[in-house]
């Protein structure tokens, strides 16, 4: 009896504290805050500045005859953002521009003779590197010197608190509170070690945000499979509602994104979620057939995809590759995360697909 | 090399993008593949993950570790291997990993050096047959790809 004993005790504790931090995490999750876009790193780092010569006119009214004959002799191709002239200051041209064995007076004298008497002297200026994309950079740019803003309405509001509206909020939350019901249903169901799961393993929930429908759903299978990351198989569950897929599984009959084991469970603690039906695919296929290439979706465009953990280097460019639109993570991946932690795939200009990220759940 | 090439052209032939990976243990082929994006609907289905997961299959049903088999193997490509499928050798600790012509695209060394993030790393090789490679994704490029939606411009490789 003592044999037995202990292990059972072990055993009904893990359980317990393994639903309870999944509770904990639904929680936390079920709050108005809003989500966060993950963006490239200019948007935190301070305003990158170059220094360039200036000259200072003798003569306001000089100033436009001088601008005009710069433009064309010294065009600065590279500061186009830039205005010109900021009071009686000229911007020559950067410091590096010319070899540094001659002075800027000797410089202007070779290259614009026309203006050697213009200025009353030289110097050197700090002045904004790059374009300002959003506002807040517009207003710091404009500080150091004149510059010109074309605003992005899109990209200041993803930069700001308030991107999504209350209801697309809510949404996107209870999304993301499904990725922890599943959760929580394995650890339960497959004994697996709810620590262990937070840390190591992941869920995936894929959406089609315009049918507001679960198109399909995994739990990692690492464990069993190297590969089979929860990325990998719902990309795979995504090939298999569109006819195709590779890895064999137990998908239920009617739903084929979705693992049957699952479905009845999430049908039960969330009554309003829908699944997307295989007789959706069935319906599509009416009609000629160009029109059902039209229809028909291919991979994971235009879907939204949400997940516990942010994925690894191969399960983000999985979602490259799969096209995704917008992926939604919870807990930060510090030792190989690709989406925020050591690398930002998204930001990558190179590639072919550009999704948006957030996260800022809890 | 040559193999994987012949793997790659038919790839061509049923019109998946050609690239053909044969995957050696102890210098004995043990896998072969070719994409098979298309037929599956699945864009993760390269060449490499085809012979990984053939592998991985095999190991299991012969009991043999695959941690320890995978040390063990080199990799043929005839294209750089992807950043996905990069990632994924890093993971399984292959060997070493030769390739055909480069992936300016999608590279896994090219586009963003993926072994900056994982402590183990094979060795990596390409430039090998590498204008054969890239002729068979000219070829292939020259047609459209019959599942991408209408509207998108094709650009080049994809591994």
């Amino acid at each position: 009896m003592t044999e037995t004993e202990p292990p059972m005790k072990k055993f009904k504790h893990l359980d317990d504290s393994s639903t309870e931090i999944f509770e904990k995490y639904i929680q936390k999750i079920d709050s108005n805050k809003n989500l966060r876009a993950v963006l490239s790193d200019d948007f935190d780092q301070p305003l990158k500045l170059i220094k360039v010569f200036v000259g200072h006119i003798k003569d306001v009214k000089d100033i436009s005859r001088t601008i005009l004959k710069l433009n064309e002799k010294i065009p600065l191709k590279e500061l186009q953002h830039l205005k010109r002239v900021r009071r009686k200051d000229v911007i020559l041209c950067p410091i590096n521009f010319f070899n540094n064995t001659l002075s800027i007076q000797d410089f202007i004298e070779s290259s614009v003779p026309e203006l050697k008497d213009i200025f009353e002297f030289f110097k050197q200026a700090e002045v904004p590197l790059n374009p300002p994309k959003i506002d807040r950079h517009y207003q710091e740019a404009k500080r150091i010197w004149s510059c010109n803003f074309h605003p992005n309405k899109y990209l200041d509001k993803l930069v700001g608190d308030e991107f999504f509206p209350l209801c697309e909020l809510r949404t996107h939350r209870m999304y993301m509170k499904v990725a922890f019901e599943v959760a929580k249903w394995y650890t339960i169901n497959k004994k697996i070690d709810s620590i262990n799961l937070l840390i190591n393993l992941n869920t995936t929930i894929v959406v089609d945000p315009k049918l507001q429908s679960i198109v399909a759903l995994s739990f990692d299978n690492r464990q069993e499979h190297p590969m089979q990351h929860s990325t990998m198989l719902a990309i795979d569950n995504v090939a298999k509602t569109q006819n195709g897929g590779a890895w064999p599984s137990n998908q239920d009959k009617d739903y084929i994104g979705i693992p049957e084991e699952i479905l009845p469970y999430l049908k039960e603690t969330f009554p309003s979620l829908k699944f997307y039906r295989n007789d959706f695919i069935l319906e599509s296929k009416s009609g000629t057939e160009k029109e059902d290439r039209i229809y028909a979706p291919y991979l994971c465009t235009g879907y939204y995809v949400y997940m516990l953990r942010e994925p690894c280097v191969m399960c983000s460019m999985a979602l490259v590759h799969a096209r995704a639109k917008r992926v939604f993570f919870c807990i930060d991946n510090k030792k190989c995360g690709a989406l925020k932690s050591k690398t930002k795939l998204q930001m990558i200009t190179s590639l072919n697909h550009h999704f948006e990220v957030f996260t800022g759940f809890i | 090399m040559k193999r994987a090439l012949v793997l790659a052209s038919e790839a061509l032939a049923v019109q998946e993008v050609p690239v053909g990976c044969v995957f050696t243990h102890n210098g004995h082929i043990v896998a072969e593949s070719r994409n098979s994006v298309n037929i599956t609907h699945n864009p993760t289905r390269h060449a490499e993950m085809n012979c990984i997961d053939f592998l991985l299959d095999y190991c299991k049903k012969n009991n043999i570790n695959y941690e320890n088999y995978f040390k063990d193997v080199n990799v043929f490509v005839t294209v750089e291997p992807c950043i996905m499928c990069s990632a994924a050798l890093n993971n399984l600790k292959v060997k070493e990993v030769v390739y055909g012509c480069a992936n300016d695209r999608f590279g896994g060394n090219t586009v963003l050096n993926v072994s900056d993030f994982y402590e183990h790393n094979y060795i990596l090789s390409g430039n090998v047959l590498a204008d054969e490679a890239m002729t068979l994704l000219k070829l292939f490029y020259k047609g459209t790809n019959p599942n991408a939606p209408d509207s998108k411009v094709k650009k080049k490789t994809s591994t």
